[in-house]
């Protein structure tokens, strides 16, 4: 049955008391989730996604989505999360569905459905139009907006750049992509925790790096591959301006100074469309490599560094599903200096090849 | 490790520990194979041991590397958190894995450990870094420690080239001369910088928690005094038996094994002030002044203050067990307490006249470690017609299902002004789901990274024994059974230790 939103709260109280009978369960919510689901197609993924989330965050979620209609309105149906399937409840589901004009009404509406006093957080589920009305209305009132470059193509990373700049340190942005990237940026790390290979960063020469393409890729990165390269970049102190391209059909190479960085296509299908293969570095003499194995979960990490010797390592990196990302990102729901600082280089390096296609259109 | 990795600024893991041997005396033992190896794994699936990094198991039967390694893997098959063995991680785990047979009596020994440990320098960088473990009982301390230093295998604290670090493990010592000829052991050979004391109670998140809970909130702090607080209460309840370890409780006894540092390590993080940064040494001054705050129980008082139990037979969750005089390896007359109570107060500004009730014992009624602070009746009792108002209390649970508590009063919805407890409950597994890591992989990473916070320090460990000491002079000169009631097994100990606190109009918390 759906309800009208002002029956919502009301409803969620009920089935909190209903709840409280049946056992001595507390309740508690850490913040609220509010999934902006852009397709009706991945709604039934979203929800999926935020029931699993509140096993590590017990939260309020709104999954929000909304169709075309004469009528304008606004409804809503709601529920408990539970831990397990008939386990005990650890936060409370609402589903708002907007008709027609009705998705006009929906970030005030979302701001009256939001928990007091906790932080809330924006996912939008989807690629991310270059602008959207509702996106920029609903991330105002917000803590933390998160996306997900995967589903972007290489120009939307101006896009992300540009919405931490429009957020001028008032919501955090974040980027599950860039949550997967994590170990490798962990891995890479590792290739310099001493002096020996410390010393080799002011010098480094040649970067490549590998990644799964999608089907007939047009880009000559994955946003993944370039998030990677812009962090990259910024650690070794690279100066993107003046950055000089060439690509063929299934690579690209940027010169920045007296480093190239190749970007290579490298079909698997047995890893997510973006994911990263491979990463060498070659730099003051010292050669330094992650490479996925066989075995997708399993990365061989090397390095030969003159005077420090290391022996290889195998190192499993589990695929992380969605919700483990949303929760990542959940943990910590405040800005990242350098995902920011991250994404704005890499925006600079990939600007030449991948412009952003349209202007913000005149808001009257 | 260095500090000029720019690839490390704004990364979550900014600290790596530096590739080092990590040795362990008394590699196949109990504990090496229940917990250290375990806990290496694990580190190693979350992908926090540095690379190069090698491990030598130092023991006295002779096997070679891969029968070793063989036994590990059984081992870690059977008591890591996580399960099954992954076998790629294991592989490269593996490689990490040595075995040097010896006596520990024996230099030459040391000699061929150093020349292993040399040639692991060489080919995986480890720089001449060395952690060892002493898994082995504090009798075999001293031989390992002066054949380590022979053999050139311990570097200066001084020398930042490379570092050498000691883990040990309780007991440290048996009582307060056997501690500080321990400790006095250590420092012959060790900086007090380089020695890590190992209590695995510091390991655990609920401990750690109880920090944040204290120092990371505002509306805590204001009333942790003996303006608000009535009295605390610390328990650590087991509902095991000796589980075959009879002949080392036999000599240990629960407020050694128990008391002298589980305990009194909850007592110093509940009770110590704020440090003035989280750093070892801040973090460790405070929680010594506790100690040193205790007023000592001593004389007549050890009979008023004090008392032990001993479990008889009885039954465990509804099944028949035996008595601790009828375990294995247990003398059939032993004295030895299998649960201590005791009232005591913190001499100190904020503290000053809050009693603090400890109980501590094997075979009680469940295993339940928890902390509890009273809080005061309030002033005037407003609201009280039909029933007494209960004062609030904050429980600090350290395990099982780790969480905090806060019990209040609220209104019971009705007409008349009735008022009732009532707990708000916060749980670690189902607000933040899965589990952590264990206190054994916390504790050796920060062994690797040298961070010594959650680690006990010798004016800890020697304060601890001054105050334990005189109770248990007193326990063994006195030999008569009226002073070691028996409980039955599963009860919350003997009936004095209900006295203890309701001879103070108190009662222990139900649990």
């Amino acid at each position: 049955v759906r309800l009208s939103l002002d029956a919502v709260e009301r409803e969620i109280v009920r089935l909190w008391e209903e709840e409280a009978l049946k056992s001595q369960g507390p309740r508690i919510e850490l913040l609220t989730v509010v999934a902006l689901v852009s397709e009706e197609r991945l709604r039934p993924r979203a929800e999926e996604v935020l029931a699993q989330v509140v096993r590590a965050h017990p939260s309020r979620t709104i999954a929000v989505t909304w169709k075309e209609g004469e009528q304008a309105s606004l409804t809503g149906d709601v529920s408990l999360h539970r831990v397990t399937a008939g386990g005990a409840a650890c936060g409370d589901a609402i589903v708002v569905e907007a008709v027609g004009g009705g998705r006009r009404w929906l970030p005030e509406n979302i701001d009256r459905l939001a928990l007091a006093d906790l932080p809330v957080c924006i996912w939008w589920v989807g690629d991310l139009p270059d602008f959207d009305d509702l996106f920029d209305r609903a991330v105002v009132s917000s803590d933390l907006v998160i996306v997900n470059s995967g589903e972007m193509d290489l120009r939307d990373i101006e896009k992300l750049s540009s919405i931490v700049e429009r957020s001028r340190g008032r919501y955090a942005l974040t980027d599950l992509t860039w949550i997967r990237l994590k170990p490798i940026q962990e891995l890479v790390a590792r290739f310099f925790d001493d002096d020996a290979a410390a010393g080799c960063v002011p010098h480094m020469q040649k970067v490549t790096i590998e990644f799964a393409p999608r089907e007939e890729e047009a880009d000559v990165a994955s946003t993944q591959a370039g998030l990677l390269f812009g962090w990259i970049a910024q650690a070794a102190g690279m100066r993107p301006e003046g950055v000089r391209w060439q690509r063929g059909n299934d690579w690209g190479e940027a010169t920045l100074g007296k480093t190239a960085v190749r970007f290579v296509h490298r079909p698997r299908a047995d890893v997510p469309t973006g994911t990263i293969l491979r990463v060498a570095i070659e730099c003051g003499g010292g050669r330094f490599e992650v490479e996925r194995l066989d075995d997708p979960q399993v990365l061989r990490w090397s390095r030969h560094v003159q005077g420090s010797m290391t022996p290889p390592m195998s190192l499993r990196v589990a695929t992380v599903e969605e919700s483990t990302l949303l929760a990542g990102s959940l943990a910590r729901p405040r800005r990242d200096p350098l995902f920011e600082k991250s994404l704005h280089t890499a925006t600079q390096i990939v600007r030449p090849i991948a412009p952003r296609l349209s202007i913000p259109p005149q808001r009257p | 490790m260095t500090t000029n990795n720019p690839f490390r600024v704004g990364l979550e893991t900014e600290r790596t520990p530096a590739p080092c041997v990590f040795v362990i005396f008394g590699a196949s033992g109990d504990l090496a194979k229940r917990k250290l190896f375990p806990a290496l794994y694990n580190l190693a699936l979350s992908r926090l041991l540095p690379p190069g990094m090698s491990i030598v198991g130092f023991a006295t039967s002779e096997r070679s590397d891969d029968v070793f390694r063989h036994m590990m893997h059984d081992a870690i098959a059977q008591f890591s958190r996580r399960k099954p063995v992954d076998e790629t991680v294991w592989d490269d785990f593996a490689s990490r894995l040595h075995y040097v047979p010896g006596k520990f009596e024996d230099p030459a020994n040391f000699v061929r450990l150093r020349e292993r440990l040399e040639a692991l320098d060489r080919t995986n960088g480890t720089r001449g870094n060395r952690i060892y473990y002493l898994a082995i009982p504090p009798s075999e301390f001293r031989v390992v420690n002066d054949n380590l230093a022979r053999a050139g295998l311990v570097a200066d604290a001084n020398d930042h080239a490379r570092y050498t670090r000691i883990i040990v493990e309780k007991p440290f010592g048996t009582d307060l001369a056997s501690g500080d000829r321990l400790n006095a052991d250590l420092h012959r050979v060790f900086d007090e910088s380089q020695i890590f004391r190992i209590d695995h109670y510091l390991g655990k998140e609920t401990v750690q928690n109880l920090v944040a809970l204290r120092f990371g909130n505002a509306i805590f702090e204001p009333i942790w005094n003996r303006n608000h607080v009535d009295h605390v209460q610390i328990t650590v309840a087991e509902d095991i038996g000796v589980e075959g370890r009879g002949k080392f409780y036999e000599e240990a006894g629960t407020l050694r094994d128990i008391v002298q540092n589980h305990l009194l390590q909850l007592l110093m993080v509940t009770l110590m002030e704020p440090p003035v940064a989280f750093t070892a040494n801040e973090v460790r001054d405070e929680k010594v002044k506790v100690l040193r705050a205790l007023k000592p129980i001593e004389g007549e008082e050890i009979a008023k203050l004090t008392l032990r139990g001993q479990y008889g037979p009885g039954n465990c969750a509804g099944v028949p067990v035996v008595g601790y005089r009828q375990e294995p390896n247990v003398s059939p007359t032993s004295m030895v307490e299998t649960f201590v109570a005791m009232r005591l107060e913190v001499d100190n500004w904020r503290f000053a006249g809050v009693p603090i009730y400890i109980r501590a014992g094997k075979r009680l009624t469940k295993r339940i470690t928890e902390i509890s602070v009273h809080f005061k009746h309030v002033p005037h009792v407003l609201l009280a017609q039909h029933a007494p108002v209960e004062p609030d209390v904050l429980a600090i649970r350290i395990q099982p299902d780790e969480g905090i508590a806060l019990r209040f009063v609220a209104k019971v919805p009705g007409p008349s002004m009735t008022l009732r407890p009532v707990n708000m409950d916060f749980r670690y597994g189902s607000t933040f789901g899965g589990s952590g890591p264990e206190a054994y992989e916390r504790l050796i990473l920060d062994a690797m990274l040298g961070d010594p916070t959650l680690f006990a320090r010798s004016d800890e460990v020697n304060a601890a024994w001054r105050f334990v000491n005189p109770v248990l002079e007193a326990w063994h000169s006195d030999t008569s059974p009226r002073d070691l009631p028996t409980y039955p097994a599963g009860t919350w100990g003997p009936q004095a230790a209900a006295d203890l606190i309701e001879r103070d109009g108190r009662a222990w918390r139900r649990l």
